[in-house]
């Protein structure tokens, strides 16, 4: 216990000793730069989200931009405020495992929940959420119409189902 | 080394060899860390998962569930500079400057303090609209159904009892006689007007359409539109009303006139009768119903009854129809609050630390407490985009 508590002390002089050299890797300076980045990038994900962006720009594109935005913070706010920058190799025991458990977690979820429209029956149809008749996007429309066509050749049942909601749809998209 | 056996009496000289290169609070930190990267993407994945599952256009638009994009993004930046303020805090600890490691960390407890006074606030203003993520309080409807219709026509019975009550106790003193005329007006001009137009309706389309009038006209921004009931379509409307209880009226007078000549010559008329009853009914539901179209044509309910009601002091709130707003306010209120939990478990570290002296050797707390906070901050850069701009 004795000895336990002797190394720890090393240990947080080893880290306080080596806080002096930290200015090559840290700093006040690093820190602000990061900060700047980070403000900046949040602009950007707001910037996506202005009217006249959505009327040129499809919304997918804009998603696609805004979990990139995310990431690239996400990555400086690891690699530079957790330091992850400067640690040994014992950063990618922790940090690869996590990350693939996570992405399979979400990737796991798909079939069942992402795509669960697919096999919605009439009757399953009935019960669901009803769409805005009013579309905001562009690419929505698109997806939705090629999801119809797709419909339309693969079962009778489920257009038949989509028919409930789509005149509505089909009037204020004209 | 036999000597060195006798120093020891017998035994072995062990060295303590840490299997990291970090401090054993370290290691702990980061795995529980990375325990918290799987928890936080479970529950982001599983939202990413069910909004772009959700039936094509049906997850609510922002202003439609009173979400405040600015309001987000201030959020954003507090937390980005609460994340530099601890940063730098760790940095003057690791320099031996206490006082001014203090001074950063006081600013982060106070940015935290922030973050959730925001959070605090807009909880407030979902909850003043109706917007819970469970039944007994929540107004969402997201279908345009007779369970919708059902909802709004409990709500306005209620609000008209209430209204009742209070004008027999009150007597003279009641001046709430608009309130309980507009509530008396939609139970008719507009629930009752909706379940027969319903009824009638020859199919399902015609029957949603029905519904969907009412949903619209009580919370446009609901299914995704700006503006209530057009103008135009009310004068049309009324217009067509107008002709029809002018023909119902004219039809009614010659039903009198000719129940009267029957009454004088003392003999029955059954059917006269009856059809002097429906066109007696119809007269009250057409003068309702015009009187609803007045209603919403005003310029207050623009943007929907409820809006109105708000500006006259939220005298009432309606049920609205939101597509996946159910499951909208599930999600967002299981992830703002799991992640305000975690602020607030981050708050209560800090406030253990600040009272210490923030030296170097106390430069391992501020560290720790510090990665765990940047978890925190690195978990809303993910929420942000995902619930307010998407």
């Amino acid at each position: 216990m004795q000895s336990h508590d002797h190394h720890g002390q090393d240990m947080s002089h080893a880290s306080t000793s080596h806080g002096g050299d930290h200015h090559s890797h840290g700093g006040t300076g690093t820190y602000i730069m990061v900060f700047l980045a980070l403000c900046a990038l949040t602009t950007v994900s707001i910037f996506t989200t202005l009217t006249w962006w959505r009327e040129q720009v499809p919304d997918s594109v804009s998603w696609a931009i805004m979990m990139v935005v995310s990431c690239m913070k996400a990555l400086l706010v690891i690699l530079f405020f957790m330091h992850l920058l400067w640690e040994a190799n014992w950063k990618w025991v922790l940090t690869v495992p996590a990350a693939c458990m996570s992405l399979f977690l979400v990737l796991m979820l798909i079939p069942d929940i992402g795509l669960r429209t697919r096999n919605y029956s009439e009757e399953r149809w009935s019960a669901a959420a009803y769409p805005s008749p009013v579309k905001v996007s562009h690419a929505e429309h698109t997806e939705e119409d090629d999801h119809k066509s797709h419909d339309g050749s693969s079962g009778q049942g489920s257009d038949g189902a989509h028919g409930h909601d789509s005149p509505p749809r089909q009037e204020s998209g004209h | 080394m036999s000597a060195s056996h006798d120093l020891h009496h017998g035994h072995l000289k062990l060295q303590y060899e840490p299997c990291l290169p970090i401090p054993n609070g370290k290691v702990c930190l980061w795995l529980f860390l990375s325990t918290e990267i799987m928890f936080f993407a479970g529950l982001i994945g599983t939202y990413i998962v069910i909004r772009f599952g959700a039936p094509t256009g049906s997850w609510p638009r922002p202003e439609a569930v009173h979400l405040v994009e600015i309001i987000g993004a201030f959020n954003t930046f507090v937390l980005i500079c609460s994340s530099v303020t601890i940063v730098l805090a760790l940095e003057a600890a690791k320099k031996n400057a206490a006082e001014s490691a203090k001074r950063w960390m006081w600013l982060t407890f106070f940015l935290g303090c922030t973050f959730l006074g925001v959070k605090a606030f807009e909880y407030k203003s979902k909850f003043a609209h109706g917007i819970y993520p469970q039944m007994p309080h929540s107004l969402i409807y997201e279908k345009p159904d007779v369970n919708y219709s059902a909802a709004v026509r409990t709500t306005l019975q209620d609000k008209s009892n209430q209204l009742s009550k209070e004008k027999t106790e009150l007597g003279e003193a009641f001046h709430r006689d608009s309130e309980l005329e507009q509530c008396q007006t939609m139970l008719v001009g507009m629930v009752k007007w909706s379940d027969l137009a319903s009824v009638r309706a020859e199919t399902s389309v015609e029957q949603h359409a029905a519904y969907e009038n009412m949903a619209h006209v009580v919370y446009p921004a609901g299914s995704g539109a700006g503006h209530g009931m057009p103008t135009d379509d009310i004068a049309n409307e009324r217009k067509i009303r107008i002709k029809e209880l002018e023909a119902v009226q004219t039809r009614k007078a010659g039903l009198l006139a000719e129940k009267k000549a029957a009454d004088d010559k003392g003999q029955p008329v059954p059917l006269v009768d009856a059809e002097l009853k429906t066109s007696e009914e119809s007269d009250a539901l057409l003068q309702a119903r015009i009187k609803f179209l007045d209603l919403c044509s005003s310029s207050e309910a623009e943007e929907g009854l409820n809006h109105k009601f708000e500006n006259e002091g939220t005298w009432l709130t309606l049920p609205m129809m939101i597509p996946s707003g159910n499951m909208w306010a599930s999600t967002y209120f299981l992830l703002t609050g799991f992640h305000a939990i975690h602020v607030i478990v981050g708050l209560i570290l800090f406030a253990y630390i600040l009272p210490l002296r923030l030296d170097s050797k106390k430069a391992h707390l501020l560290e720790n407490s510090g990665l765990y906070w940047h978890f925190v901050d690195l978990v809303w850069i993910f929420l942000f985009p995902l619930l307010y701009l998407f």
